[in-house]
């Protein structure tokens, strides 16, 4: 079964209601279609540590309370540190939203299915961590709903989009990952 | 009440400006662990798998905060990837603080693989190392080491042997 929705669609649709946040995008397709679309210098996009996304948004989020901060994971990745769900679970940062791009596959590496496209939902797994505030989106209207919960309430949330699978159209153009870091860091200290 | 090998080298991460910390916990580490709990200064994270910590205290760099990662050695083996592709690959530094099981008087034939490992390792990912094996060499050296770490914006680590710790007793 196709969802409706698809990644880049989603990505454009929260693009469009970014004013102050942070937003982590997990390594591939996460980052490739935020940096296409929604290039800022509030991204920090991740090209390696598969799983971490989650963690380093967690990070961010505890060292900067006065920031809210948007994690962009995928099901793949997520599935990697299910673990981290209940570390955020437990410290319970207001500022804390994750967003799952789930399209069950591991869509960077040919599109393998993941557990998600069997049995398993991320959403009920971030509930059974402590997180109360897990949603599943599958349609435009749930996804707006959720984004407006996840920018205007406080969190920590997690927001598992089920998304059609699909190769993002963008390609990576700048792949200084240090200097990339450094000027996170510098626009983060700015804010 | 820690350990003074404890104390010496909590003080050593506090007075270097680190106040996050993440830790899976191990018999030996967990002596810093008290005293860093009870610091209201300080904020320490238990996570999962070790792996979390380095992602999390990678997230509190970019953020502005120093952070350390407080682990045994098994845990090490835990993080590779992510010291590698995250930490070593982006100039992200973090302070590791490994309690080193499986070397002299070890009891337990499963941690000495890893025991044995764990230079080798740090050395395979160009991480800067100290083993401080009195206090007198962990007060001469761990500035010092802390210091190169946000010098090069790198990793480094602090691998604590029985001989400074006492170890665990089987």
């Amino acid at each position: 079964m196709s969802a409706a929705l698809t990644r880049a669609a989603a990505t454009r649709l929260l693009a469009g209601r970014l004013t102050g946040e942070i937003v982590v995008a997990n390594l591939g397709q996460a980052a490739l279609d935020l940096q296409t679309i929604a290039d800022r210098p509030l991204n920090c996009y991740t090209y390696g540590a598969m799983g971490q996304c989650s963690s380093i948004a967690l990070g961010i989020a505890l060292a900067r309370p006065d920031l809210r901060v948007v994690a962009l994971d995928g099901d793949g990745s997520l599935l990697m540190n299910l673990g981290s769900l209940c570390t955020v679970a437990t410290e319970a940062p207001p500022n804390y939203a994750l967003v799952v791009w789930d399209n069950e596959v591991h869509q960077t590496t040919g599109g393998q299915p993941t557990a998600t496209a069997a049995r398993s939902s991320l959403a009920a797994i971030a509930r059974g961590a402590g997180i109360e505030k897990a949603l599943e989106v599958r349609t435009e209207d749930e996804l707006r709903r959720a984004y407006d919960r996840m920018l205007g309430e406080d969190g920590p949330f997690v927001v598992c989009v089920k998304v059609e699978k699909g190769r993002s159209e963008g390609r990576f153009t700048d792949r200084d990952v240090v200097g990339q870091a450094r000027h996170f860091r510098q626009a983060l200290a700015a804010r | 009440m820690s350990a003074g090998w404890a104390k010496h080298l909590a003080d050593v991460l506090r007075r270097n400006d680190i106040r996050t910390f993440a830790t899976v916990p191990d018999y030996i580490v967990s002596h810093v662990l008290e005293d860093l709990w009870a610091d209201a200064g300080c904020r320490v994270v238990t996570v999962t798998r070790e792996e979390e910590g380095v992602g999390l205290l990678s997230g509190a760099w970019l953020a502005g905060r120093r952070g350390a990662l407080l682990m045994q050695n098994s845990g090490l083996g835990n993080c590779v990837n992510a010291l590698a592709s995250l930490n070593v690959a982006s100039q992200i530094p973090i302070v590791l603080v490994i309690s080193h099981r499986g070397d002299l008087g070890e009891f337990n034939p499963a941690q000495v693989p890893m025991g044995q490992a764990t230079g080798p390792i740090l050395d395979a990912l160009g991480i800067r190392w100290i083993r401080p094996g009195s206090i007198a060499e962990l007060e001469a050296q761990g500035d010092g080491l802390v210091k190169l770490g946000y010098t090069r914006s790198l990793p480094v680590a602090i691998v604590l042997p029985a001989e400074l710790t006492g170890g665990k007793q089987g």
